[in-house]
């Protein structure tokens, strides 16, 4: 009785294997997703696309599995013990989010030993046998200032909202922004950090605010321009133009100044949905395709008109998101042969 | 030499400007306000032209923003009155789900205020009841509980809500970020907290008892102090409050985020030790709470005025802040 079951249960998984194959080669493939942090909404939104897009490929049988792991602590030692435990586990593709670009190099190089394919986006590591999806956080600094140009082609004094001091997308960033500043009439009267949050960019700006003179706009790192604008508010000065970072609250916030005063700006930020960009490059990789080590992310950026339109699609208190398709993959990797 | 002028020792006056100096100089909390208040000098003579609301407008922010700090402070600063080895961790992640179990309950429905309030003191409290639960019952120190707790409460926090920010109720938001009378109504709040602190502390029995906690445990309790209910009485208070500032403060900035509380886990400690609170327990005082958390807040907007970068402005801070304490502790151990 209990061998004919059995007997029955191999046949079954037999045929959903052999039908599963027939969908893409991947079929018997597992992917892991290593992420080192979920604290921010941006995180959170980050799990839940890989959720969706992930989970859905393992579940009709693209991949065999695509399970998500994310360590307490932030912490690059912790990252790479979990990393160590992937590879025992025998997954065949390690996407990850990493806590430092150089401290998990030794797992990640243990990893490509064990014949392992590891793709990182995001928090990319230098390691040069991992696949890189990148984001060019300075491009981000200077489309702000290249935006701020156009709404001020007089110039005019700039506040700038750094990040978590000492993390390395801070620095891109904030160079991106300093090399576009180069040869306009903008001047950084101030800057502070915002650590990405809004409650502490609201607390440093409105801190830096009586010393400063009138300011023209706001640069920022995404996450604090609903911080700025509150401190601007509290301290009863002409709202500057402040650049957004696709966070539902500062749409709405936007949107709604836009109703009353025909408010303008522009949002960009990177899609949370990057991780299923990942997903696809990894599978794409154990698929056979042959695929650039060094891709780059596009930038979700909006304007004034799809603002309506993003606001409406993005859930409340979350970040504007758009998940990839494979075909976005594909796309991605044609375009960086 | 002191001794022998004993007999005809003029007696000290009981009043004019030099008793007056004496006795401040004896207090340890003397040195934060002076720290403060030379901080808000430098800060507003960086000021390049902000106008003449400058010097008003750095200190009502001030006020507002050392609010948040002051409240958890004073929470951490029982805890840290209990003696070595005595300090919350949990106090972020306390914040942070109160905050958004709190924000997400009222749906920014302005009716739901009052329950929403008494959500976070309730989320205060179990975290609270918790922690001591770890710390006495299971005999863990606290450090190692209330760190591990953290974890546990974050994760609810993120599990709660997924780190969506719901905005605060309209009504709430105003009373938050307004003002009654030039006041900032945050500093209303927490001026509250610290008057009962301070009755509770120097005039009532208990805060006799927490003091004898502090410094010598085994001594109080043969002395007839019940000690295990002091800790509980502390450490559910400082969760409390921990949960009461989460919920200001997520009202404060438009929403709860999931990191919110970060910073206030150095900053807790911090406001108690410069404060001039002995750090080993058992010597505490309220009112350098408020200008630990008033310098704290100056300090960093002093060092963006002068535009100074990050790493600069870090080993300054840092420097600063050592440099306060052991002036404090050096007048108090000459005292």
């Amino acid at each position: 009785m209990t061998f004919k079951t059995m007997l029955l249960g191999v046949i079954a998984g037999t045929v959903i294997v052999a039908s599963g194959h027939a969908m893409a080669d991947t079929a018997d493939k597992r992917i892991a997703f290593s992420n080192n942090y979920a604290g921010n909404s941006w995180r959170q939104a980050m799990l839940e696309s890989w959720e969706k897009v992930a989970g859905a490929a393992a579940k009709n049988g693209t991949v065999a599995a695509a399970d998500a792991f994310t360590t307490s602590e932030n912490q690059a030692t912790e990252q790479a013990a979990q990393i160590q435990n992937m590879i025992l586990q025998g997954y065949d593709a390690i996407v990850i989010d990493a806590a430092s670009p150089t401290a998990i190099n030794g797992a990640i190089r243990e990893a490509c030993d064990a014949g392992i394919i590891v793709v990182s986006f995001d928090g990319i590591v230098t390691e040069p046998c991992a696949w890189r999806i990148a984001v060019d956080f300075k491009q981000m600094g200077r489309d702000q200032i290249k935006y701020l140009e156009k709404r001020y082609p007089d110039g005019g004094n700039l506040l700038e909202i750094r990040g978590l001091a000492g993390v390395f997308v801070d620095d891109e960033i904030s160079a991106g922004i300093h090399e576009g500043v180069e040869g306009t009439k903008f001047k950084i009267v101030g800057s502070v950090h915002g650590d990405w949050a809004q409650d502490v960019a609201q607390k440093a700006v409105a801190g830096i605010l009586p010393s400063l003179p009138e300011i023209a706009g706001v640069v920022t790192q995404g996450g604090d321009g609903y911080g700025a604008a509150q401190a601007f508010a509290a301290a009863n000065r002409p709202t500057p133009t402040i650049i957004m970072g696709n966070r539902q609250d500062e749409l709405k916030w936007w949107s709604e100044q836009n109703a009353k005063n025909g408010y303008e700006t522009t949002s960009l930020s990177i899609a949370p949905g990057v991780s299923t960009l990942a997903f696809w490059v990894a599978q794409q990789i154990l698929d056979g395709a042959d695929v650039a080590k060094d891709l780059t992310v596009p930038i979700l950026r909006v304007d004034q008109g799809d603002l309506e339109k993003m606001l409406k699609s993005t859930p409340e208190g979350s970040v504007a998101n758009v998940e990839y398709s494979l075909d976005d993959a594909k796309n991605l990797i044609k375009s960086t042969k | 030499m002191t001794m022998t002028a004993k007999n005809n020792a003029v007696p000290t006056p009981k009043q004019g400007v030099k008793y007056l100096l004496g006795a401040l100089s004896r207090k340890a909390w003397i040195w934060a306000y002076l720290a403060a208040g030379a901080t808000y000098v430098a800060a507003i003579l960086a000021g390049s032209g902000g106008g003449g609301g400058g010097i008003w407008s750095l200190l009502y922010v001030a006020f507002t923003f050392a609010s948040f700090a002051v409240m958890v402070g004073i929470g951490q600063m029982f805890v840290v009155t209990l003696g070595p080895g005595n300090v919350d961790l949990s106090i972020p992640a306390t914040m942070t789900l109160a905050g958004t179990v709190a924000l997400k309950f009222m749906a920014s429905d302005g009716a739901l205020v009052v329950p929403g309030l008494l959500i976070a003191i309730g989320v205060g409290l179990a975290c609270g009841l918790f922690n001591f639960g770890l710390i006495l019952l299971m005999r863990i120190p606290p450090i190692i509980a209330t760190l591990s707790s953290s974890f546990l409460f974050q994760s609810l926090a993120i599990w709660s809500n997924r780190g969506l920010r719901i905005k605060p109720p309209q009504s709430l938001a105003d009373f938050a970020t307004g003002g009654t009378v030039g006041i900032p109504n945050a500093a209303l709040v927490a001026l509250l907290v610290s008057v009962l602190a301070w009755v509770i502390l120097e005039k009532a029995i208990v805060g006799r008892w927490i003091l004898a906690t502090g410094q010598n445990k085994r001594a109080a309790r043969l002395g007839g102090v019940p000690v295990n209910a002091v800790h509980f009485g502390v450490y559910v208070g400082c969760a409390v409050l921990a949960g009461l500032t989460g919920f200001m403060l997520a009202s404060f900035s438009g929403g709860a985020n999931l990191n919110m509380g970060t910073e206030y886990m150095l900053m807790s400690i911090a406001v108690v030790v410069i404060g001039g609170s002995s750090i080993a327990g058992g010597n505490s005082n309220v009112p350098g709470i408020w200008a630990a958390a008033l310098f704290m807040f100056l300090l960093v907007s002093m060092l963006n005025s002068y535009g100074l970068g990050a790493g600069v402005r870090l080993i300054l801070t840092g420097l600063i802040i050592v440099s306060v304490v052991a002036l404090a502790s050096k007048k108090r151990g000459r005292v």
